[in-house]
């Protein structure tokens, strides 16, 4: 009978942190910029200069620690981690090995198999590295230091994850948790979000681990599954039928050809000759600062969907699309306290903010209107003072300032009159206009109402109750 | 320290040492290494770990971006810079 084997799989995800500035210095850690525009003597490595903590960072670190279970080291130190390569002017990265931020976590996965808790082993914070381009012309590299010492958090798993399948799981549900708690946007293809695969294969039931080897280089998840079965496949290939020796080393994902490939220099890989960075000072996380962060942090997900279903009402459908991001639930929950209207709240948010995010490409987690502003626009509408197409006017408008919906609505004519002799002499007007619809309409052409309808609201410019305007027609005509 | 430890420093450093200069290091380290023997022969099974050599804990800044270089001013001392990137000898195989 043929062997089974089962895969073991720990992962090392690094996160961008949301943070305005570098870990170590004031530079800017936005993406993109000239090369070197964001930089100083401290991150291109100029003798001398000092790192100085930022304490979002920490804030950061702490609250993804506390958002995966984890213990919070309350003095947490930095490391040198020694590597010559030019992306890092010092010849080292500070990372933290001694005294991580964050250890033993758990997150919980949900796959076709059920439950399951992956543990965390630790998360820590470090700098990233800079970005160099190889010229074959001159055959020189040029760096940019513009990445050098952006915000980073590395989250080690224990290697408890045994599929493609789980690590889908595992790493959706970290992107949800950390979207949620604005720790990272979490953006694969952006690389806020990278992810490294140790992975070794063993006959099942076997507690004696195969040979390890980590990938790198998947810049999406199912970059990522593809790597997964392309590994396994190589191992067990490899043990049963020793078409090569396995062994520990570092591989380059290829997506293109669909391959795994060992990375040179293996003498020097892995050899980091960690120690305590002399530069950088203890960091200590007083009560106060533990406990600022805790109070901070978001419900869960799942939580929040169960809140919404069960106390406001909605329905799942509604609850999994608004969950899905917090920039949704926090429009949401603002809107919601100011009108008293869940289900509007949710419509509008789900039907027409997203019509508007779509237009101008944007994603969920960008939606940024002022919540409560969108309570009172749905107050406006549910009183009868504005009009369906006149609100979705205001609401372009408040995607692009901060405006108050009543006064908005007032400055611009969109206030529904219900001066009814006003809504008469349109009515009369139009009717004296368009006999010949009057006439369809008498000869039991009931399309023929809703053009003279449409011509009177235009007319009104949408300012007008609709059941109003439709009873005043119809007497008029009949 | 032996030559084969030295030859990996070496190649992990990315450094090309003379003989001179390697007889010189060896030369040093031993030295050293007399003085390691010393510590190591210190029990301290029941000493807490030292964080610092300096009993104080870092200062933190506020995340706020302060821009007070500019990149002509950084690269003056370069040897070779070209488009606003630092040029260097070619490390990647
Ligand atoms: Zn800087």
């Amino acid at each position: 009978m043929a062997t089974k084997y089962e895969t073991v799989i720990g992962l090392e995800v690094h996160i961008e942190l949301a943070t305005e500035s570098k870990i170590f210095c004031s530079c800017s850690a936005k993406f993109g910029g000239e090369q070197n525009d964001h930089v100083c003597p401290a991150c291109c490595g100029m003798p001398g200069m000092l790192p100085v903590v930022n304490k979002h960072v920490v804030d950061l670190g702490m609250t993804a620690g506390m958002m995966l279970n984890c213990d919070i080291n309350r003095v947490t130190t930095f490391d040198k981690k020694s590597y010559y390569y030019p992306d890092l002017p010092g010849s080292y990265q500070t990372t933290q090995w001694f005294s991580p931020v964050a250890v033993n976590g758990t997150v919980r996965i949900n796959t076709s198999k059920g439950e399951k808790d992956i543990r965390i082993k630790q998360i820590h914070m470090e700098e990233d590295a800079g970005k160099l381009v190889h010229d074959d012309w001159t055959n020189t590299t040029f760096v940019d230091f513009n990445r050098t010492s952006v915000p980073l958090i590395e989250i080690v798993s224990q290697p408890d994850l045994s599929s493609a399948e789980e690590v889908v799981a595992y790493l959706e549900r970290l992107r949800s948790l950390l979207r949620f708690a604005k720790v990272s946007e979490c953006r694969m293809e952006q690389g806020s979000m990278r992810c490294d695969v140790n992975l070794s294969v063993r006959p099942e039931g076997s507690n004696v681990l195969g040979v390890r080897t980590e990938m790198k280089n998947m810049n999406s998840i199912s970059a990522i599954e593809r790597a997964i079965e392309y590994e396994t496949a190589r191992h067990i290939d490899a043990i049963e039928n020793g078409t090569e020796e396995l062994v520990q080393e570092t591989r380059r994902w290829d997506d293109i050809k669909g391959k795994s490939f060992a990375m040179r220099n293996k003498e020097t890989a892995g050899d980091y000759r960690y120690f305590p960075d002399p530069n950088v000072m203890p960091v200590c996380i007083d009560d106060e600062w533990f406990d600022g962060i805790k109070a901070s942090l978001p419900e869960f997900p799942e939580v929040k969907k169960d809140k919404y279903i069960t106390e406001l009402g909605l329905g799942e459908y509604d609850a999994d699309l608004l969950t899905e991001s917090r920039a949704l639930c926090d429009v949401f929950e603002e809107a919601y306290a100011e009108c008293g209207m869940a289900k509007e709240a949710a419509n509008w948010i789900i039907s027409n903010c997203m019509k508007v995010l779509n237009r101008k490409q944007l994603t969920a987690d960008m939606l940024d209107i002022n919540g409560k502003a969108l309570g009172q626009l749905i107050k406006l509408v549910a009183d009868g003072k504005v009009g369906n197409a006149n609100a979705r006017k205001i609401l372009d408008e408040m995607f692009e300032n901060d405006i108050e919906p009543e006064k908005y609505a007032e400055e611009n004519g969109f206030i529904v009159s219900n001066d009814t002799s006003k809504i008469q002499d349109v009515i009369n007007a139009v009717v004296a206009a368009d006999q010949k619809s009057v006439a369809d309409f008498k000869s039991g052409k009931e399309k023929a109402l809703m053009a003279l309808f449409g011509k009177c609201m235009k007319e009104l410019k949408g300012n007008c109750d609709p059941q109003i305007l439709r009873e005043m027609l119809l007497k008029t005509i009949q | 320290m032996d030559r084969e430890i030295l030859r990996r420093l070496e190649k992990l450093n990315q450094l090309q040492l003379t003989e001179q200069e390697k007889e010189a290091f060896l030369a040093f380290y031993a030295k050293q290494e007399n003085e390691m023997d010393v510590l190591n022969s210190i029990n301290t099974d029941e000493t807490e770990r030292m964080v610092h050599v300096m009993p104080i804990l870092t200062v933190v800044r506020e995340d706020k971006v302060i821009k007070k270089y500019s990149r002509e001013d950084l690269q003056k001392g370069a040897p070779e810079t070209t488009e606003g990137y630092w040029q260097v000898p070619r490390l990647v195989e």
